[in-house]
């Protein structure tokens, strides 16, 4: 491709957290990147561009994806929900209290796409067990919790009913 | 007076983090997210060669590609990073030279990340490869030749034998020698590095944002470096996704991006993505220890000789050559928990075409406690005893503190046996032997590993610099309302909320009145910020210390206002009272109010408002933390693979703060030690190409890599202010040496000693299928 080429935009309807955006985008732009700096929608994190840290995890038609994997226009037509959507307008979702009662989360980098991750599971499996939970955080890293009160968090959300 | 009657309320509770709202609602600022109108982005061209000459640098492509705005080189920025007293300095932007893969040769500025991308893809850099320097033990001996060609590779040496150690290591019955190596690892945060400026045209300043342990720290480099003088530039430090040590460091792409906003008058931001990192953030480890050890028939230690070779990499940080940072820790650590009278130690760094080396959280703490850690298992195999028990008879007692080290430190009280017994009772190690006696029988190989670790922390020298104070500033706001502010870095271990809790209790406050903050040289009292541990125990004391002066003051306004003596006012539940008569009271949100607004109720002698500012600084030049990591495993022969099954962390950081946040500590360290021990190694080929420069490559733990973790505390307070000790490093510190024991144990019937670290499977294999082939 040209560079040329490359700068040339195209439009693409965007469904992101229940809002629908018109946006001019070049055919290469992550979805990661189009959230963050076109959409303002910062709460989602890169940290690797790569495929393997999760830090982008969106949910795509309900299932996490990794927005640093897939490009703005692949997402058309398809209902995109970030951490941002799963927020309410005030305080904290049960899960996300979950996370602030288990010490969940130091730096808070990575916790966006974990609480996506893990949004998604209990959504399929509302009682999942310790291993289920430990497997499905799997696709994320976090550097700084060890893990463990992740894990805590997520299964006393469960146990809650969230 | 009243602070020694003080009833904590906060300080020691799990107190839930008041940070963590807006990290959870995907509201926190970082780096990235920091966006200006009209801003600038760039990339940078980096060498792909670990040695060569620049020969040419062609631009004009890149200069014509849509959306790039310039493209500089080291002619246009030539500003040198100088590192005093090593006879090397770092050009910004390479200059003529190339030294390690990674290394800024040019940068390109453009309107967007993606332009600025493509222009870095269209600078030709031609190069004249040099032989590179890889290997430590020839770059000793200056071969093939010299990194800097103006100095030998050898740029640090140290001795330090005690008197009469050679009498002792001669007469002593039993000797064993060992070589121990931890290759390089890095801290890699989850957010990456970056920084972005932006010239303030009316007042004429400078803001800098940048990921960073320390904005001081960054200010006073930045300042120095570029000439600018310190109240001219403003250093922020936003959210930050990690730190570890790596974020405490200079680095020249700070220089360049500020650089850039001066020149081009526009706000220009930088963010490194994931190969960036591994290839230009400092790498850390990789030294090899040769060690001598001689001992006595019950296993107690008399003597120990370690020569020690550290690789530094390229240039040295400013004020940290990692290599000098790891051997020095490593060496004046290595006795750890035992009583060792006599050592003898080298230390030798070289430089190499690698990447520069700095702090990594633990420094030279896990490679030093593999060293005594590995240690005691081969005195105890040698002789035939039980590990633990050459630990006991080694081991400082209680009776023993303050007891210095024959490396001359002096240790404060610590809980030294009763951590390990602790940890042996928590992983029931008796049980755990009949167990591992039954499976052996059926193929299987469980091993049990030990570290008894100290951990120094608080340090009057640190990779935090050299600052061993800290300041905090309060001001009581004229609604009662808190706001603090110190010169700490911090990069998730949540300081918002421990600071708060340690002047909640001063002041008789809420908690959740009290505002932190940090990150903003605008704001903050100077301070050296996080790193070294040093931030709970040197910024807590300060906390305490500007705590107590403001609650002087509220307590003389309020004896003067209910007519009552200075000695019987207490603080509590937002009201100050006569003690033992809550009726006589009034609000400190009044007080406030009366301080500021109605200051004709105040005492003669009394200034109106209520600020402060109070510096502290630690009684001794560290205070030591300790504790024991126990970890059971097992070894999949056929594989090489290696589970973690059990794991236990007893702690002993002195009085805690907030039990919650140091045990998040915990388990983040021992997950890292589990990537040390098994995942994490930055390979260099012959060529010193880096081979490991993504996450696919260099592997972190994940969930289902690391076991639950059983946490215990144990309480010795420190000699210092709240009898605070630091604890942010002994898990990392720790852990890779008691999971190498672990696998030593899980293959002692193949007469497997781990003493390299990482262990990679094909290794244990090797290990495994040598023994059979030998019996
Ligand atoms: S940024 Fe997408 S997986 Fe790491
Ligand atoms: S909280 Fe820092 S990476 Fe997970």
């Amino acid at each position: 491709m040209s560079q040329a080429e490359a700068r040339q935009t195209q439009r693409v309807v965007l469904q992101v957290n229940g809002q629908r955006h018109e946006l001019d985008v070049e055919p290469r732009w992550l979805l990661a990147d189009v959230l963050r700096h076109q959409l303002g929608l910062t709460a989602t994190h890169v940290g690797c561009e790569q495929g393997v840290c999760g830090a982008c995890t969106v949910l795509v038609d309900g299932k996490p994806e990794r927005s640093c994997l897939m490009l703005a226009v692949q997402a058309e037509g398809c209902e995109v929900t970030t951490v941002e959507g799963l927020t309410p307008a005030a305080g904290l979702s049960p899960l996300q209290a979950a996370f602030q009662q288990h010490h969940a989360l130091q730096c808070g980098f990575c916790t966006p796409g974990i609480l996506v991750t893990m949004e998604a599971l209990l959504r399929e499996n509302p009682h999942p067990d310790e291993a289920t939970v430990r497997e499905a955080l799997s696709g994320n890293v976090c550097r700084c919790t060890g893990y463990q009160f992740i894990v805590d968090a997520v299964l006393a959300a469960a146990k809650e009913g969230r | 007076m009243a602070v020694d009657m003080l009833k904590p309320q906060f300080t020691g509770a799990r107190v839930t983090r008041l940070e963590d709202a807006r990290l959870l609602r995907g509201q926190a600022r970082y780096l990235d997210d920091i966006h200006l109108p009209g801003m600038l982005e760039v990339a940078f061209v980096r060498s792909t060669r670990a040695a060569a000459r620049i020969t040419g640098i062609d631009v004009q492509e890149a200069l014509r590609t849509p959306g790039v705005v310039a493209v500089l080189t080291h002619a246009d920025l030539p500003w040198e990073i100088r590192n005093d007293g090593f006879g090397v300095t770092q050009p910004v932007l390479a200059r003529d030279e190339v030294r390690f893969v990674g290394e800024p040769v040019a940068v390109v500025v453009a309107d967007s990340r993606y332009a600025a991308e493509d222009g870095v893809e269209r600078v030709k850099v031609s190069y004249d490869p040099l032989p590179p320097v890889l290997d430590m033990e020839q770059a000793l001996a200056d071969a093939p030749r010299r990194v800097h060609s103006q100095r030998a590779n050898v740029f640090f040496h140290s001795e330090h034998t005690t008197e009469g150690f050679a009498e002792a290591f001669a007469q002593a019955p039993h000797h064993l020698q060992l070589t121990f190596r931890v290759h390089r690892q890095t801290g890699v945060s989850m957010e990456t590095r970056g920084c972005a400026a932006m010239p303030d045209p009316a007042s004429g300043r400078l803001t800098v944002y940048v990921s960073h342990q320390s904005p001081h720290g960054v200010r006073a480099q930045l300042a120095r470096v570029l000439g600018i003088p310190e109240n001219e530039l403003r250093v922020i430090v936003p959210e930050v996704g990690g730190g570890f040590g790596i974020k405490a460091m200079f680095y020249p792409e700070y220089v360049v991006v500020t650089a850039l906003a001066r020149k081009l008058g526009k706000p220009v931001k930088w963010v490194s993505d994931r190969t960036e990192c591994l290839l230009s953030d400092a790498h850390g480890r990789d030294s090899v220890h040769e060690v001598a050890v001689a001992f006595t028939e019950e296993g107690r230690i008399v003597a120990v000789r370690d020569r020690v070779l550290g690789d530094n990499g390229a240039y040295p940080f400013p004020g940290f050559p990692g290599a000098v940072g790891e051997s020095n820790w490593a060496t004046n650590m290595l006795p750890g928990p035992y009583k060792i009278p006599h050592i003898s130690l080298t230390v030798d760094c070289v430089f190499s075409n690698k990447t520069p080396l700095g702090p990594y959280r633990g420094v030279g703490g896990p490679i030093g406690a593999q060293v005594q850690e590995g240690m005691v298992e081969a005195v105890a195999r040698h002789l035939g005893k039980d590990a633990m028990e050459v630990r006991r008879v080694n081991l400082i007692q209680p009776e023993d503190f303050p007891y210095r080290t024959a490396t001359g430190n002096v240790y404060d009280p610590g809980s030294y046996s009763e951590s390990l017994e602790a940890a042996l009772r928590l992983l029931d190690y008796e049980g755990f032997r009949r167990r591992q006696a039954q499976l052996r029988k059926q193929g299987r190989y469980l091993g049990f590993g030990v570290c008894v670790f100290v951990e120094p922390s608080a340090m009057a020298h640190s990779e935090a610099g050299s600052t061993p104070y800290e300041a905090a500033f309060i001001r009581m706001e004229p609604n009662g309302t808190v706001t603090a502010a110190l010169g700490l870095g911090p990069t998730g271990q949540g300081h918002e909320t421990t600071m708060a809790q340690i002047i909640a209790d001063r002041l008789g406050v809420d908690v959740k009145d009290v505002v932190v903050l940090h990150g903003d040289t605008d704001s903050a009292p100077f301070g050296g910020g996080t790193g070294g541990s040093r931030s709970g125990t040197i910024g807590g004391g300060a906390a305490i210390r500007a705590g107590e002066q403001l609650r002087a003051k509220l307590v003389k306004l309020a004896a003067h206002l209910l007519e009552a003596a200075e000695e019987d006012i207490e603080l509590a539940d937002g009201q100050a009272f006569v003690a033992g008569v809550p009726a006589r009271g009034i609000p400190v949100r009044e007080l406030a109010r009366i301080a500021y607004t109605d200051v004709n109720r105040l005492p003669a002698d009394m200034p109106p408002g209520l600020e402060v500012v109070a510096r502290y600084q630690p009684p001794a030049p560290a205070t030591y933390s300790n504790g024991t990591h126990a970890a059971i495993v097992e070894v999949d022969i056929r594989t090489g693979l290696v589970r973690v099954l059990d794991y236990a962390a007893v702690n002993d950081c002195g009085r805690l703060i907030n039990p919650l946040i140091v045990e998040g500590q915990i388990h983040g360290g021992v997950a890292q030690g589990i990537g040390s021990a098994f995942l994490e190694e930055l390979r260099y080929d012959e060529h010193g190409q880096l081979l490991t420069t993504s996450l696919m490559d260099y592997l972190l733990p994940a969930a289902t890599d690391v076991p639950r973790m059983r946490v215990q505390h144990l309480e010795t307070p420190s000699p210092s202010l709240g009898g605070f000790k630091g604890m942010g490093e002994g898990s990392l510190i720790a852990a890779p040496a008691a999971l190498a024991n672990a696998v030593s144990d899980a293959l002692a019937p193949f007469g497997v000693l781990v003493t390299e670290l990482p262990i990679r499977p094909e290794q244990i294999v090797a290990w495994v299928q040598a023994a059979g082939q030998g019996a």
